[in-house]
């Protein structure tokens, strides 16, 4: 038996969790010596260990962040900074342990992967223990693996692009994650080159005090198109966990990424990531980003339109149920000329749940002609629930059309009322428009995710009482 | 001001003990807790305090000013010209930066019971009243609060009785201090329950001067159940000055405080206008203009505060910057969780007329009750191509065209003023902003 049963009885839905089967773990705590250790541990070549020494170096001198979430609860000295939990990657989903394969079972990911998926990039703990690319990928000269396998076999495009969109000084969680990053997703998209189908990645952490940092670099080269997935659920733990991941995105010249997210980890997991996009001449980042789980999110998905012509798109949904604060938001530099941005966000906030949008949309003074849109709408289900809209702009070029708009609202007792009329009890009603109000996020998934994002919805909405 | 204080500068031990010779006991302990406060503060930094991010104060010296002596001359027939052209039924208060007042037009508001005075002489005269008009203002609200609280001088001070609606408006003109030196300009008005008043406060200098001078202002209005004021504060400082200003509106049940200013003068403004919605069904109007030119700084924040249920605010700050001025807005609608059915509402506005010109502004919202209404929306553009070249093309001189775009821009707020005199000659003092920028930089912007 692998599931425990005193985890079944706890209300999130994939709270059940595996007997810990890790083979190489550091101790716990950080040090030059854990990071030597885990890049030993990952036979490195030499500039990665100097990267993240020096990146933890950056760590220990910047303060904690003074604004945004409360994040006194992280205790650093008490995490787990790498395990291995299998010793070889698993090369067909029967290498993977029984036990794992038990965990990914009741997530249905072997289903969708043999019905849809381009790649599986199924990380449990911090290494991938499953990996598998299409053949048809390969033959495109696609590059899907991991971000260790990346380094490993790709070293020339792996370190002209590695920390370059996000250097490790940049805040105290990007150089945590430069010190200590084990694991996450590489691709490499050639010129030209259009992948039809999404490439998904499954995050999942493990054990106890388990901190998860990992790192995804995704290059798309001239006129390329990828739609890159993350998707996250988390075993619940009694302890706290940290999730302090690194995203980086290069768009080079028309190329078009998208990027989805849905976050749904166990509400005793700080996610505190730092994702950021450069998209050059004509090129288009879009970040979808859902946040639906952990107990605190920092998470603000940003784009620098450096290229003429670039365009931005951040399509941002929140939910915080109680206990939660979802700090989450999005940033659109304007560098260039003709480049344009477009945000939306909504977000609602349940019981004690508190929802914040933090935005900033910059437009430097050679940056003519720029177009950007700001759109938050926020929803209170209770009356303890809050919500906070703090959007910067700073504007240095009289060319621009620029607009921001944002409402907060409860759900409307008409809107409840003419359901009831109907026949349709108040819980319902309230499901109902609070789906409703989430459709412009929804809309923009893949069929199977928007299912089981409805599906975490409705079970997020259970006893709610509008 | 004696000359021993004379002889040190403006923010400092004498100029306090000058101003606790005046001062009653319970003001003098106010002034003395709030010079504790003050000293005990670090200087507001752009790298480490949230809302100073983008105003830099580095380069201020305040231990640099003098203490100020009487206004400049000129200034008070200037004061009084623009009373004169704009509301001249207004009854008139002019404070002088060295505590001198002069008060005149009042008689029909007196033989209505209301109390017009300097605020040193209200303060020994009706204390509890005083106490009320400051009970809004902390001591230690803010850097500038504090040095405030210790070191004003002189004053105007209104009260309207319960149920009077002032017969004329007020019109307070506070004077600039003169070169190198500090003024602490104070503004405390009461309106008792179901009375009413309309407000100018009029901050002027001498034009052009391009000495380097401080203002430390604070207007604190305190509006009783039902009562109405209409303010129209006007900020028209010489070009060197650095302005900090709080003024802030406590509104009792069904008060309605409407503000209807114009934000014009001054090298680096810092200024906070606060509402705050007590009383159940408490509602404030806040519009207004801003026309920032050469190297103008001109900071507005702005606070909308529900406490009470069925509050409603509304906000519009409409912003116009040309060469290398920079406007920054920050503002936050507060939404308290007993403030049930509250509707609070924020638009910022920015027209960039120049290549140099900048804008930047966070208007936050946060909302812990659940059944309100809020929403706030920031805008920036620029004088569209079409709307150029049309105007060219009738052969209106660029200056003049630049004028009437920004005048179009204005005239949502302006035509919402309620008096038409006032909206007449604020519409002529921005003409004359506009104007002034010498040949225009219009045709260049696209």
């Amino acid at each position: 038996m692998t599931v425990q049963a005193h985890e079944l009885t706890k209300d999130y839905k994939y709270g059940f969790h595996d007997v810990d089967v890790s083979v190489f773990r550091t101790e716990k705590g950080i040090s030059p010596e854990v990071v030597a250790a885990i890049s030993d541990h990952k036979q490195e070549p030499e500039w990665m260990l100097k990267f993240r020494l020096k990146a933890l170096d950056h760590f220990f001198k910047r303060p904690m962040p003074n604004w945004g979430a409360d994040l006194s609860g992280i205790d650093f000295d008490n995490i787990y900074y790498y395990i291995k939990p299998v010793d070889e990657m698993g090369r067909s989903w029967d290498d993977v342990p029984d036990s794992i394969r038990n965990t990914f079972d009741r997530l249905g990911i072997p289903e969708a992967e043999r019905n849809f998926l381009a790649g599986v990039s199924a990380q449990y703990d911090s290494e991938v223990v499953y990996h598998s690319i299409r053949a048809d990928l390969e033959k495109l000269g696609v590059l899907f693996s991991d971000c260790d396998t990346g380094l490993r076999d790709h070293p020339e495009i792996f370190k002209r692009y590695f920390g370059t969109v996000i250097p490790p000084n940049d805040n105290k969680f990007a150089a945590l994650n430069s010190a200590v990053w084990s694991g996450g997703s590489f691709v490499y998209v050639p010129k030209g080159v259009r992948v039809e189908v999404p490439l998904q990645a499954y995050f999942r952490i493990n054990s106890d005090n388990m901190g998860q940092f990992e790192r995804t670099l995704i290059i798309a080269d001239e006129g390329s198109y990828v739609h890159y997935i993350e998707g996250c659920t988390a075993p619940t733990y009694s302890n706290d966990s940290l999730h302090a991941a690194v995203v980086e995105i290069i768009a080079e010249r028309g190329a078009h990424v998208r990027y989805t997210t849905i976050q749904n980890w166990s509400d005793n997991v700080y996610n505190l990531v730092t994702k950021r996009a450069i998209a050059k001449q004509d090129a288009t980042i879009e970040w979808i980003d859902g946040n639906l789980g952990s107990k605190v999110t920092m998470k603000y998905p940003s784009i620098y339109l450096m290229g003429e012509g670039a365009h931005g798109e951040v399509l941002s949904a929140a939910f915080a149920g109680t206990g939660q604060h979802q700090d989450a938001g999005s940033k659109c530099i304007h560098v260039a000329p003709n480049t344009t941005s477009n945000v939306v966000s909504r977000s609602i906030s349940k019981g004690s749940g508190r929802t914040s949008y933090r935005g900033h949309i910059k437009v430097l003074p050679k940056a003519t002609n720029v177009k950007a849109n700001v759109r938050c709408d926020a929803l209170l289900l209770d009356e303890e629930s809050r919500s906070d809209t703090y959007p910067y702009m700073d504007i240095e070029n009289p060319d621009v059309t620029f607009g921001h708009e944002a409402t907060v609202s409860k759900v409307g007792e008409d809107q409840i009322f003419y359901l009831q009329s109907r026949g349709i009890d108040e819980q319902q009603a309230t499901a109902l428009i609070v789906n409703g109000f989430f459709e412009p996020f929804v809309k923009e998934l893949p069929m199977e995710y928007a299912v089981e994002l409805n599906r975490l919805l409705a079970l997020s909405m259970e006893g709610s009482i509008g | 001001m004696t000359e021993a204080a004379t002889a040190a500068g403006a923010v400092s031990r004498e100029s306090l003990e000058a101003c606790l010779a005046t001062s009653p006991g319970w003001l003098a302990d106010r002034r003395n807790a709030a010079w504790d406060a003050f000293t005990a503060m670090p200087v507001p930094s752009s790298a480490r305090d949230e809302d100073w991010r983008r105003t830099d104060i580095g380069r201020l010296h305040l231990d640099r000013f003098a203490p100020a002596g009487p206004a400049a001359p000129g200034l008070l027939e200037l004061a009084r010209g623009r009373h004169a052209t704009a509301l001249p039924g207004a009854a008139l208060i002019v404070t002088d930066p060295d505590g001198t007042v002069t008060i005149d037009h009042a008689e029909a508001l007196l033989a209505q019971g209301v109390i017009i005075s300097s605020l040193e002489e209200a303060a020994e005269r009706h204390p509890e009243l005083v106490q009320r008009g400051l009970s809004g203002i902390g001591i230690d609200d803010s850097y500038f609060a504090a040095l405030w609280n210790a070191l004003w001088r002189g004053g105007a001070f209104v009260y309207v009785p319960a149920g009077v609606q002032a017969m004329t408006p007020v019109w307070v003109s506070h004077l600039a201090a003169g070169g190198d030196a500090a003024a602490f300009p104070a503004t405390v008005v009461v309106l008792d329950e179901h009375s009413s008043l309309t407000l100018v406060e009029d901050l002027i200098g001498p034009g052009a001067d391009p000495a380097a001078r401080v203002s430390v202002a604070v207007t604190a209005l305190q509006l009783g159940d039902d009562a109405r004021l209409d303010d129209i504060p006007i900020q028209q400082l010489p070009p060197a000055t650095w302005h900090f200003q709080l003024r802030r509106a406590s509104c009792g049940p069904s008060a309605h405080y409407r503000l209807l200013g114009a934000t014009l003068g001054a090298r680096l403004q810092k200024s906070y206008w606060d509402v705050i919605l007590d009383g159940r069904g408490s509602e404030a109007d806040i519009l207004a203009v801003c026309f920032a030119d050469a190297d103008q700084h001109l900071d507005h924040q702005s606070l909308q505060l529900h406490r009470g249920p069925d509050t409603r605010s509304n906000l519009l700050l409409k912003v116009a910057a040309r060469d290398r001025a920079q406007s920054v807005y920050g503002g936050l609608i507060d939404v308290e969780p007993g403030a049930i059915h509250a509707d609070g509402y924020v638009v910022n506005r920015n027209l960039l007329l120049s290549q140099g010109a900048s804008a930047s502004g966070v208007p936050r919202l946060e909302i812990k009750a659940n059944d309100v209404r809020c929403g706030h929306g920031t805008t920036v553009g620029h004088v569209d191509d079409e709307e150029r070249f049309y105007l060219m093309a009738r052969g209106i001189p660029a200056d003049e065209a630049e004028r009437l775009v920004v005048r179009g821009y204005f005239a949502d707020v302006l035509d919402r003023l309620p008096i038409e005199s006032v909206r007449d000659w604020l519409v002529s003092l921005l003409d004359s902003e506009i104007g002034d920028g010498g040949p225009s930089r219009f045709g260049e912007a696209g």
